[in-house]
């Protein structure tokens, strides 16, 4: 009878907030998933998708797989002046309450070695893992995008209206 | 005697001066490919290599020529580029059409062959050619225009990137250099840009 009611008692306490905070995967949500359509015969292309964390901490994606490619890492674009350049980054923050967009000329997960030609329409299912080990799985379509978003603005203000000609 | 001297050094010494502030430029860093962005872009004549055969920019005299450079494994930036480029070509009637061409020249030569690049444009728009070229003609190219690009090693399992200036260069009927518009340019613009240059604005 002891035993039963530590036992309840503890299972109780197991279950209550305090001790499940839920994991990273529990808490982040991936919204409007894609991946780019790229010309036949080109074997990289990027993912992008929206996070959202409805957590009271903040999360982290520290890694992406995807079993469409070889590879798969985590990117951005930085424009330095003009030159746009692509970096790998080891992780994509998502702030507690907040969100992490991964979207064209910025943050997305790259999709390296494509095993086959992807068409418009074919799906790609991606798996992303946090900070504390957990990891989501989520379905990302094949997009042909035309209406892309810009690059983000350069960071050398001396340079951004200096090719302007009217 | 002396205070003449001393006058005499202090010219000498300002003249230095002068020259030190006004003309003496240290070497430039060899290490990257192309030029640096604050040299002023002066457009001009050019030739590289398409799936076709040699394309110099004066075989298009007559028409509109948008030049932009890139590579193909860039994963995002240039195909944004180039769909915004292609959305502003779909806007444009059939007669401007045919009186526009764009060139995407890749400063990759090494893994872009022309067969690729000729395939990557006609993805976006029958209208957008590939080209390429070896590093002197495709330097040669860029200089003109202002571009500039760097290979670098970022150590992705992609190997290694090519950072570039990703503005597109829009080169009016006479051949010469129009207006350069910034990478993200809304397709809107672009094609205004394109008919302007077409009325030899």
């Amino acid at each position: 009878m002891k035993f039963a009611f530590t036992a309840l008692t503890l299972a109780i306490l197991a279950s209550s907030p305090a001790f499940a905070a839920g994991s990273a995967a529990d808490n982040v949500s991936a919204n409007d998933p894609y991946v780019r359509l790229v010309p036949p015969g080109q074997n990289v292309t990027g993912a992008f998708v929206v996070f959202k964390n409805a957590d009271d901490k903040d999360h982290k994606v520290v890694k992406a797989d995807n079993p469409a490619s070889k590879a798969t890492e985590l990117h951005t674009h930085v424009n330095e002046g003009g030159m746009m350049k692509m970096r790998p980054v080891k992780d994509i923050e998502i702030k507690s309450k907040g969100e992490a967009a991964l979207k064209p000329g910025g943050l997305h997960i790259m999709l390296i070695d494509l095993k086959q030609t992807l068409k418009e329409g074919d799906n790609v299912p991606i798996t992303v893992t946090f900070e504390d080990g957990s990891s989501k799985k989520f379905d990302a379509p094949v997009r042909k995008i035309q209406a892309a978003v810009p690059a983000p603005m350069p960071m050398d203000h001396e340079h951004m209206h200096g090719d302007m000609k009217h | 005697m002396t205070r003449k001297l001393l006058i005499a050094a202090i010219l000498l010494l300002a003249i230095v001066l002068g020259w030190v502030v006004w003309f003496w430029q240290p070497a430039k860093d060899q290490a990257h490919q192309g030029i640096s962005l604050a040299d002023a872009p002066t457009g001009g004549d050019f030739t590289l290599q398409s799936a076709n055969g040699p394309v110099s920019l004066h075989d298009l005299h007559g028409k509109v020529v948008l030049v932009y450079f890139g590579y193909t494994f860039c994963p995002d930036i240039c195909p944004t580029s180039l769909a915004f480029t292609s959305q502003a070509l779909n806007m444009l009637d059939k007669n401007e059409l045919a009186r526009t061409q764009v060139l995407f020249i890749s400063v990759d030569p090494e893994r872009d062959t022309l067969e690729k690049l000729k395939e990557y444009g006609a993805f976006f728009h029958p209208s957008i050619l590939g080209l390429t070229g070896t590093p002197q003609e495709i330097a040669t190219a860029a200089r003109l225009y202002g571009a500039s690009y760097a290979r670098q090693n970022t150590g992705s399992a992609g190997g290694y990137v090519v950072d570039h200036s990703a503005s597109t260069y829009v080169v009016d009927p006479d051949g010469k250099l129009a207006a350069t518009l910034q990478h993200g340019t809304p397709p809107a613009e672009v094609a205004k840009a394109i008919r302007a240059a077409l009325q030899g604005k």
